[in-house]
Order: structure tokens, then sequence, then C-alpha cells
């Protein structure tokens, strides 16, 4: 078929949905994102459902109207996020082709593309790893090799394909899938509806319920999802996780046929997270229970015990916790970066906490070139960048690099260090690099700076008269004060620089000041202005002892 | 404005805002949510969508006795199912606040205060 119409639609929709009902059991094993309940199976199947009976309703020859219907139907059932999601998903679809009364190929590709575009649209900060992007991996692959497909059943067939690849994928960008050693369960649940309307296409019959996956995966969602549902060791009320598998004695069967459901039955009344998978020769158990004696002599009844472990759960119940911390760290995306110069491995270093992805070495003596810029920029691989000079002297050289670069980017003109704290912290990873010029600019002209430093030479600058290796206070570039003392000269720039609207003054002490010293000047100000609160970093910059900034 | 927590060895407060950011957090992770939302339009200006640091005007949390409420006020996607959106995250708030701060959320009510519809 190089070509469906709204009739054969309307028959793998409803493949696709008799395939995920079959296996929403298995989708639900898998849910442990964005909460950890279960349902996601359950969910989808509702969702899908709900749009299969529409569209059997409305089934027509017309292919734009009887999508409609699908979108329609998805819409009014959508249950739970991956539900909210399909619906999204098929109403781009839908839409991209409603004045068509039958789709080839290349309109079926590119419908497909226009309903993730459309998903995407709908969620402020898209997760990857979820379903969203195993739709967006499979449409994209449909798009791209639309022309090699003989018709429509290739299609779909590339179409499986790169959403199976992308769904095995899911763990490396969610941390929370590979923790728990599972794939994304709405992945895996469109990837059932996808695999629906390739059978359909083909005219083939799915397995009505795919092999469940090994018990060791199984066990470790279900403790994942028990673990969540505990705060404290305390409230663990089946305390042993116990595992242990039977081998089927044929002399007890005759006593004692076995049969799974009876045996589940008679398991899950000594506790709960009961896993049973069984073959004709063993049956594996995975249960908490407060009398794991019980259940391992329940087992023998069918068979001798092997493989037994069990494990007191109030012990682990701490160390999950911990792991669960340490899982919440996002793994390093460098599509978006910021590039910054400073003096001073501590400046660097708090740059870099608060966003930075690469500091450059530079200071009042030593400004990074163009080409130095560029080089860093180029390190990272970032696809969008924006550079803070946070030195009027690098301004030129970033715009040079900005405007070298292949990649989009651009400077914020940035003329000290607290100017591009103050921007680094007015980033925004969702918006365009136009707009984060834009705020952080905004945003690094709502602070005050002030410098301390020492005159090289005897001099009179705005002023002031100034000799060699006196202190000079200067505030936003003008030269204030001077005098021999470093702590009167920073006392005075301070003070002269905190009104009454400001509220935070940040003090970066610089490498010749002891940490003493810079603390008494933190106590002066909180003494004389206790409006305002005081951050005091180590920045051991070289030549300006002190880089306040107030706000 | 704080939650306080008592234990054997001492007190813990978690200041609103604090609990704002992380409830603004995991509502705009929800699908369907395009953003969160002031809780006076009209004062702070018209279905502004609010910016991290801003949470704490959409995000209202009350305490009454023992037990605490929180209200969000939210802009959805045009075209998604509002309720089903409301309900995520309503759970998926939820959930979050028991698993970062330890604390039962009496109700999660939403509010939507817009929808906003994207051009693809």
């Amino acid at each position: 078929m190089t070509s469906i119409n709204g009739l054969q639609f309307a028959k793998m929709v409803e493949m696709g949905s008799h395939h995920l009902h079959q296996n929403a059991d298995y989708v639900d094993s898998l849910n442990v994102f964005p909460v950890p309940d279960g349902d996601t199976g359950t969910n989808m199947n509702l969702s899908m459902t709900s749009g299969a009976k529409e569209t059997e309703r409305h089934a027509q020859e017309h292919i734009g109207l009887t999508a409609q219907a699908f979108s329609k139907g998805l819409l009014m059932g959508a249950r739970g996020n991956s539900g909210v999601i399909l619906s999204q998903l098929f109403r781009g679809f839908s839409k991209q082709i409603e004045k068509e009364s039958e789709v080839s190929v290349r309109q079926f590709a590119e419908a497909l593309k226009y309903g993730v575009d459309t998903a995407y649209k709908a969620v402020m900060k898209p997760v990857e790893g979820t379903i969203l992007t195993v739709a967006k991996d499979a449409a994209n692959a449909a798009v791209q090799h639309m022309g090699d497909a003989q018709d429509l059943a290739g299609l779909l067939e590339i179409i499986v394909e790169e959403a199976k690849a992308s769904l095995k994928r899911t763990p490396d960008l969610l941390p929370v899938l590979k923790e728990v050693g599972v794939v994304d369960s709405g992945g895996q649940g469109l990837v059932y509806v996808y695999e629906g309307f390739l059978a359909c296409l083909k005219g083939e019959d799915l397995p009505e319920k795919v092999t469940v996956q090994s018990m060791e995966d199984l066990v470790n969602t279900e403790h994942h999802r028990s673990v969540q549902s505990f705060m404290n060791s305390e409230d663990i009320v089946f305390g042993y996780c116990t595992e242990f598998m039977v081998k089927l004695d044929s002399k007890k069967l005759l006593d004692q046929p076995f049969d799974e459901a009876i045996f589940r039955q008679d398991l899950s009344e000594l506790g709960d997270s009961l896993l049973v998978i069984s073959d004709d020769e063993v049956v594996k158990v995975h249960i908490h229970t407060e009398e794991p004696g019980d259940a391992l002599t329940y087992g023998q009844k069918y068979g001798s015990l092997t493989k037994m472990k069990i494990e007191n759960m109030r012990e682990q119940h701490s160390d999950i916790m911990d792991r669960d911390e340490a899982s919440a760290v996002k793994p390093v995306q460098h599509k978006y970066a910021i590039v910054t110069v400073s003096m001073g491995e501590g400046i660097a270093e708090l740059l870099k906490s608060i966003g930075a992805s690469a500091v450059i070495e530079g200071g009042q003596t030593m400004n990074p070139s163009t080409e130095d810029i560029v080089k860093a920029i180029q390190e990272i691989g970032a696809e969008k960048v924006l550079i803070l000079p946070n030195n009027k002297n690098i301004i030129m050289a970033a715009e040079q690099a900005a405007e070298v670069l292949e990649i989009e980017a651009a400077v914020v003109p940035t003329k000290s260090v607290p100017e591009g704290l103050a921007a680094i912290l007015a980033f925004n990873p969702e918006a365009t690099v136009e707009k984060n010029a834009q705020s952080m600019k905004q945003a690094s002209a709502s602070i005050k700076t002030g410098q301390v430093t020492y005159a090289v030479r005897d001099t009179s600058i705005d002023g002031v008269t100034i000799h060699k290796d006196d202190f000079m206070g200067i505030a936003e570039g003008k030269i204030t004060s001077s005098a021999p003392s470093l702590e009167d000269v920073t006392k005075r720039l301070v003070s002269s620089m905190i009104d009454e609207e400001d509220e935070i003054v940040t003090i970066i002490y610089g490498e010749d000041v002891s940490a003493e010293e810079a603390e008494k000047i933190s106590a002066y100000i909180e003494e004389q202005f206790d409006h305002v609160d005081i951050e005091l970093y180590a920045g051991k910059q070289p030549l300006y002892p002190y880089i306040l900034s107030v706000e | 404005m704080s939650i306080e927590l008592k234990n054997e060895h001492g007190t813990i407060d978690i200041t609103n805002d604090v609990i704002a950011q992380v409830v603004g957090e995991a509502a705009i992770e929800c699908y369907g949510i395009v953003g969160m939302a002031s809780q006076h339009q009209i004062r702070d200006g018209l279905t502004e969508i609010l910016r991290k640091e801003n949470f704490a005007r959409g995000v209202i949390v009350r305490s009454e006795g023992e037990e605490f409420h929180i209200d969000i006020y939210v802009i959805v996607s045009y075209g998604t199912k509002i309720t089903e959106v409301a309900y995520q995250v309503q759970s998926k708030v939820q959930y979050i606040v028991r698993k970062t701060l330890g604390l039962t959320v009496s109700s999660v009510n939403i509010f939507v205060q817009g929808v906003r519809v994207t051009n693809v």
C-alpha cells in the first residue's frame, strides 16, 4: 500500500490499541517516572481505548475525518501524563492531514513529525528520556527515510525500529530509569501502539503477550516503588525481602498440582510486592513479608528450594534513600554554554558553581584574545553560547569571537565579575540566545560594582589625589577615595555605595587578603547597615584586594 | 512565613519560598503546563509567565494548625485535557513534597489562570 484511507487507518488504530491493552500490565511494571505509582500502562490503555472507540464509531473512507475522530477520542479519554502526551501527538498528526481523503508514505511521515512538534509545544520543560523522546526519534527517522520506504508498511517498519532503539536509550537520558534498570514506561507504551499499526499493515497477528523481562528487572522496579512509599525505616510493614526459586517436583505435584494463580493468591496473603514467574520446571518468587519462613515453607509444598535470599529491608532502606539523592543529579548537557572570563581560581570556582561552563583565565594585565575565547567555546562543543567578558577591555574580543563562531553566540557586555555573577543568575536555559542576552544584560546593569586596587604611581584622577602604593577605591569605574590603609579605603568605598534600597553586599577578597581581614570588613558593614545581607567569597584574585557588589 | 518541623534534635524551618521553588519546579515539569502564573495577575501584569525567581508569586503555601495547603497558579497548553493536566500536577506535587521535604500536603489546589495557544 503506497497510501491508506480512513477505513484502513481505523483498523491500524484498533490493532495498536489492542496490542497496548494486552501489555498494559507490563507497562505498569516499568513506571517509575514522574511518580512511581505504576499506573502508566493503565492510563495509556484507557486513553487509547477511548481513542479507538471514537475512531470505530466514525470510521469512513476519508482519513482526515477518521483521524480527527481518533484525536477527539484520545483527548476526551486522556488519562495520566502519558495519555495526555499521546493525545497531543495525534492531535497534531490529525490536524496535519485533516483535509486528506487518503495519505501517502510522505504525508504520513510528515504528519507524525507535526504531531511531535505539537506535543513538544505543550510543555515548558520537556523531559527527555520519556515518551516524548521516543516519539521524536521515531518521527525524525520516518521523515529522514520516507524516500527509502516502498510502502506504508515499510515506513512503519522504520518507525518501529527507531522507536525501539530510542526506548533502549531512555535510561541514558533519565537517571532514575538507569538506576532502577528499566526503560521508560510511556515510551514502551508508544512502541506497542506503533507495533500494532505495523502488524495491521502487514496483516500479521501479534503475540498475545510479550515475554516478561527478567525477574531481576522486575524486582528492581518493585523495590524502588516500595521504597518510595516510605519516609522512615520504621514505616516498613513487611521487613524482609524474600526471594527464592522452587524446582517443581513431579511427585509433589501429584497431591499439590501447581497453578500459578492459586500460588500467587496464597502468597499474597503473606506480604506485598509479590512477583511470581513460572515455567514448567521452576517458579521464581519475590515477596516482601514479615514471615519469610512461611513463604519458604509454602514454596516447599511444590518442590525443592534453590537460590534463597532473605534481606532485612529496614537496614537497607537508608542506603537506598541515599542512592536516590545521588541519582537526582542531571546529566550534563552542553547544548547551551556560558563562557566567562575571570582572574583568580576562587572566582573561577564561584562562577562555575552558579552555572558557567568554562572560565577563561584573564585579568587586568593578561586579557584573553579572540582566539582564546573561540578555543574555549569549541572545547565545550555547545550549540548555543553566551559570552561574559567581565571586563570592558575584553568586550571587543568577545564580540569578535561571537562573530567568528559558527554557532549561535551572543555577548553579554559585563564589565566586572559581580556583573558576570548577576548575569549568570538570570540565565534561563529555555530561552533563546537573544532573549537571554537581553535579560542577562538587564540583570547585570542592576548591580553596583566596587573595586579596591593600589596605585602604581603618583597621580590625580577624578579630582582625587593619589600617591604611589596607596590603595584606591573605585565605584562603578570611578575613583572615589584613596588612602594608605586598605581597611579605610574599603570601608569608605562600601559605605559610599550602599543606600536604603540595597539588600545584598557581595565581597570577593583577593590573594593578598587574609580571611580575618575580610571578616573584619564584613563585620563593619553588618554593624553600619543592618538591612543588608553579606556574602563573603575567597576569590584569590591578584591585583584587586577586594571586588565588591551592592544590589 | 515558614513550615516548622520538630524532632528530637531541635527544629527545622523551611521557608515558604523554598517550598514554592520546589513545587514550582515540579509543576513546570508536568506535561501540559506551559508556565506558572501570578496569583494577582492584574497587579503583576496580565498572564505573564513567571520566571524561576518569582515562583513564590504563583505558589501559595498556607498552614492551618498542623495541616498545610498549597495553591498553585498555572498556565496550560491549549488542546490538552486541562482536568487531567491539573490532576498530574497535584499528584506530582504531593509526591515531590513528600519525597524532598518529608511533608504531607493536606490539599493541592490548582488555579488555571490562562491557556496558551501555540501555533506549530
